[in-house]
């Protein structure tokens, strides 16, 4: 009798050109391996789903995974694969079926755990997504469950959490750029900037070429007037990603820090047009072109933004003093008015500004009123550092609203305090 | 390059082969390393099994199936001391001694469902009618049983080739198969560099057999859960040993003597193309472009990213300058080299390195031979004065720190409208406001208008929720109107309605004055065509009106103004 060849006989010559990502090959040999076999070889079929994944085509590699369920109906893998494929068409409810049905073959695997913590994540049940990757976690200390899981707990707000199981990630795996990263991010939200830096740093130090950590640690470092550092890293994430608005935004403002004020409105333009509807871009637009006393076109990209953003009290505050020098007092009081109902007494800069310009405009009453806002506003704040220029402003103006009249102050000699620019740390960059 | 000799480079050597069918030894105990290359030839026939003695080809054997791996040991200690060449191939190893086929070692065949024989041992004996054979073969099968080919080749045939394949088969002992997939040698009692080895052979049953070496026996047997891949074996198999094996799961297990079961050591989260094993540690490439090191207890040292996909790893072990490092081939054509994570060395190839061994070869000491994917052979020597670089050659800040940010550059025009406008803030703003309030005015003075005459392509009649697009195509002079009509109601039909035109009748003349418009289905779009002829030859053109009526309403529902292209002059021919 002929011998009979064995269906799995090139299974593995068809897995070593698997690995390499040589699909045409591996197309190759599967065809004729299953002309061989008839279609019998499990393993064929398998790497043919794979390979039809690989290209995006989900439906038909999810029909031949089914096929390879019905081939080996005992394979817990071929049903990952099943589920997986329900998976990426986002049929999660299904995804979550066929990995319970794998889990009854299986004990203690860490994908079938992990991926359905991740379904119950999208099918908004965090607290299912918790259990199951908890479970991932206690099977295989995996970043990627970690991962997930720090995901769900920002999905619902909870910071501390998150930030408890990035550490735990980073313990296991401490030089993953991408944990480091989103690690010194939520410190830099929960205000721990020291922590926050030392954590961006090492991300840095691990993969300088990591853009989100370098729009973070720039902003950083532009908030403590670190320009020239800041910019040197914005460099190499210019190169990574010439596109990206916030970057763009940040260094313009690094060199608006640095009084470059032409360059500055060069990179904000480019950043403006990149992402046309971001309003901190064009919140630092208005502050650059007020600065550069071009008060015409600082209303235009502060009346944007509003349109964009119409809650936020520092932007009407800005559009106030556009309007002053633009002679329309009118307006500008307006816009004072909006900016200081919006504000509820939280920034004390938003009622000194209207406290002046009441003054300029001989409503004594009116400014003294702002002034007492202001004071309380800052008193509120307690000990945050204040302003300097903010300090200096209210000791002259406290004064000449006791004295009268314009004793100290010649009229017309006044100018408002600004707020800082806005730097982005950039979360939305991907 | 200044560490490497190109010693021999043939684009054409038409070599199929891997990493693991790729050795070098002194199979002639005469000092020159032979190069043994097990070539897959056309991937179906042609296999060979190649020897090279410098660069120009010694030997070549066919090989009847596709070779798997090759491997040399020492398989006696008779004089000359010469080692043996395994070739695994299916379920076969194939050892040639000095050259020769020498012996062809079997794999166990594997348990077969005490069922199944029972069934064709019926056949033998003509108890059972092959009907009742596939009905019984069939409700095995979807049992979920482990079948034999033989079954399952039966099972695939149509009724009347049942006969015939049965009394041809029925004879021969039924057996399950199965194929060896990687293959490794492991010293067995002394560590000498001619020691006596073992065959360490993983199968795709997901079991690991030792072979002896002198009776061929297997002297153990160790299971998986999954098919093996890639093997590293270190230690002597009489005293202590430990094979870490990469599976086609992605799990990478570990076998320590005595233990028949492998030790998770941990779980990859993209499939292993390579695995090394670097004094204790493990280091695998991996399919998303990383190379990975672990404890070989599993905790995870580090991983760096590569820049492109890997083909292939290979330990380069230089005894004499005590260097280890990974050699790591990757798709861009490029080979690096990892000492730890820090990569010390970049080597350009002329095209993708698909296989590759290091080693000694002919009488030079640190040799790479690369294969490469379109069948080449490479071979390059490491200089006598090469010095790999303690320090990572890629550390320190990438180079796009040095380069200049690109910040758009202004014209001193810019300069000048920034003074300008500083000059003039206020009455700029005045005149922009007072512009766009009489812009504001104007647009909906016009759309008031337009609502008056119905003279806006949708309508706003919500009775009658109808789209109008018209265009014109042609030179002239007699072109072609075309009017699109679509009913935006998601469910009422329109009925009756009507197209016509109004046009200077002194310039332009159409063929039909109106079109009826049949019954408008929601959502479909309806064309509807007239030609238009220009009367004037003075080159000028006008407007025409479209407008869409109802039947017994004076109002049009909805209108547009079609600007007439000027007409191409007649040609009197």
């Amino acid at each position: 009798a002929p011998e009979l060849a064995i269906f799995e006989r090139r299974n593995w010559l068809i897995h070593l050109h698997f690995v390499r990502k040589e699909y045409d090959t591996c197309k190759v040999i599967v065809k004729e391996q299953l002309a061989e076999t008839n279609g019998m070889c499990e393993y064929a079929v398998y790497v043919q789903a794979l390979i039809l994944r690989q290209e995006g085509r989900i439906q038909e590699s999810l029909e031949l995974f089914q096929t390879c369920t019905l081939l080996n109906p005992q394979s817990v893998d071929n049903l990952k694969q099943v589920a997986r494929s329900l998976f990426l068409l986002a049929r999660h409810k299904a995804a979550i079926d066929v990995y319970n049905e794998a889990a009854k073959m299986t004990e203690g695997d860490w994908e079938i755990s992990h991926n359905k913590g991740v379904c119950y994540m999208y099918l908004k049940n965090p607290e299912q997504a918790k259990v199951c990757l908890k479970e991932a976690i206690s099977f295989n200390r995996n970043e990627l469950s970690y991962i997930m899981l720090g995901k769900v707990y920002l999905a619902e707000k909870d910071i501390h959490m998150a930030i408890d199981v990035y550490k735990r990630a980073v313990e296991f795996s401490p030089e993953n750029g991408e944990v480091l990263t989103t690690l010194g991010l939520l410190y830099m939200q929960t205000g721990q900037f020291q922590k926050a830096f030392e954590h961006l740093g090492n991300a840095l130090t691990y993969d300088p070429c990591n853009v989100k950590a370098i729009l973070a640690a720039g902003s950083m470092m532009q908030h403590h007037g670190d320009f020239d550092v800041a910019l040197t890293k914005y460099r190499v994430a210019a190169a990574e990603t010439p596109e990206s608005p916030p970057l763009w935004n940040n260094i313009g403002m690094c060199f608006f820090g640095k009084k470059k004020y032409v360059a500055a409105i060069s990179c904000l333009k480019r950043a403006n047009y990149l992402a046309p509807f971001d309003w901190k871009i064009l919140y630092n637009l208005g502050l650059v072109h007020l600065s550069m006393q071009q008060y015409a076109s600082a209303f235009h990209f502060l009346s944007a933004a509003i349109n964009l953003r119409p809650k936020i009290p520092a932007l009407f505050m800005l559009l106030a003093v556009a309007l002053t020098h633009l002679d329309d007092p009118d307006n500008a009081r307006e816009a004072y008015e909006q900016a200081a109902a919006m504000d509820g007494d939280k920034d004390p800069m938003v009622h000194l500004n209207y406290a002046v310009f009441l003054y300029n405009q001989g409503d004594r009453r009116g400014a003294q009123k702002q002034f007492n806002s202001f004071e309380t506003a800052t008193k509120a704040q307690g000990n945050v550092e204040i302003d300097p220029e903010m300090l200096e402003l209210s000791s002259k103006l406290g004064p000449a609203l006791q004295v009268g009249e314009s004793m100290v102050w010649q009229q017309k000699a006044k100018a408002e305090v600004k707020p800082p620019p806005l730097p982005q740390v950039g979360l939305r960059t991907h | 390059d200044d560490k490497w000799l190109e010693a021999h480079y043939d684009p054409v050597s038409s070599l199929y082969t891997f990493t693991q069918c790729i050795t070098m030894s002194d199979i002639n105990a005469d000092g020159d390393h032979k190069l043994i290359i097990a070539d897959l030839g056309t991937g179906s026939y042609d296999m060979k099994l190649k020897v090279y003695k410098g660069t120009s080809l010694m030997t070549e054997n066919a090989i009847i199936d596709l070779p798997t791996g090759v491997v040399t040991f020492y398989m006696d200690t008779n004089e000359p001391h010469t080692p043996a060449i395994a070739v695994a191939s299916g379920p076969f190893i194939y050892v040639y001694k000095n050259l020769r086929p020498y012996f062809k070692f079997t794999l166990p065949t594997l348990s077969v469902n005490p069922v199944e024989q029972d069934l064709w041992d019926q056949v033998k004996e003509d108890r059972i009618d092959v009907m009742s054979l596939r009905e019984m073969l069939d409700g095995l099968r979807c049992e979920g049983a482990t079948l034999t080919v033989r079954s399952m080749r039966f099972l695939q045939l149509q009724s009347h080739d049942l006969e015939p394949f049965a009394s041809l088969h029925k004879h021969a002992p039924l057996k399950r198969q199965t194929v060896i997939t990687c293959l490794a040698t492991m010293k067995k009692s002394m560590a000498e560099e001619d020691a006596i080895s073992c065959l360490i052979l993983g199968t795709e049953s997901s079991h690991i057999y030792v072979l002896d070496p002198e009776a061929f026996t297997v002297l153990a047997t160790m299971d998986l859960p999954s098919v093996p891949v890639f093997m590293s074996v270190s230690g002597l198999f009489d005293v202590e040993f430990r094979i870490v094996v990469a599976c086609r799961n992605g799990g990478i297990y570990n076998f320590k003597r005595g233990v028949k079961e492998g030790k998770t050591v941990f779980e990859l989260n993209s499939q292993p193309v390579g695995l090394e094993r670097l004094g204790k540690n493990i280091i695998v490439g991996c399919m998303d472009r990383t190379l990975q090191c672990y404890t070989s207890k599993g905790k995870k040292l580090w991983s760096v990213a590569v820049p492109a996909d890997i083909t292939t790893i290979q330990m380069m072990d230089h005894q004499q300058k005590g260097f280890k490092a990974i050699l790591v081939a990757l798709a861009n054509s490029e080979v690096h080299i990892y000492r730890d994570k820090y990569l010390c060395n970049v080597m350009k190839t002329p095209d993708v390195i698909t296989g590759m061994k290091f080693g000694r070869f002919g009488r030079e000491e640190a040799s790479l031979i690369m294969t490469t994917k379109g069948g080449g052979l490479v071979i390059r020597i490491l200089k006598r004065t090469a010095k790999f670089e303690e320090k990572d050659i890629s550390a320190g800040p990438p180079s796009s720190q040095n380069q200049k940010l690109n910040v758009p550059k202004k014209t001193k025009l810019f300069v000048d409208q920034t003074m300008r406008e500083r000059e003039n803030a206020v009455s700029m703003h005045r005149q922009f406001q007072h512009d766009l309030y009489r812009l504001r005015l104007e647009t909906a003075r016009n759309y008031v208008k337009a609502l008056d005459r119905s003279m806006n392509p949708i309508s706003t009649n919500p009775q009658e929720p109808l789209k109008l697009a018209a265009q014109v195509q042609g030179l002239g002079p007699i072109f072609k109107l075309t009017v699109n009509l679509q009913n935006t109601s998601m469910t009422v039909p329109s009925l009756d309605l009507i197209i016509t035109f109004q046009y200077d009748n002194t310039l332009y003349k159409f063929n039909k004055s109106i079109i009826q418009t049949p019954m408008l289905v929601p959502g479909l779009n309806y064309s509807f065509e007239a030609l238009v002829e220009c009367l004037s030859d003075k080159g000028i053109s006008d407007t025409v009106k479209v407008f869409v009526l109802k039947k017994n309403r004076s109002v049009p529902i909805i209108a547009a103004i079609i600007n007439m292209p000027i007409s191409e002059a007649m040609v009197v021919v």
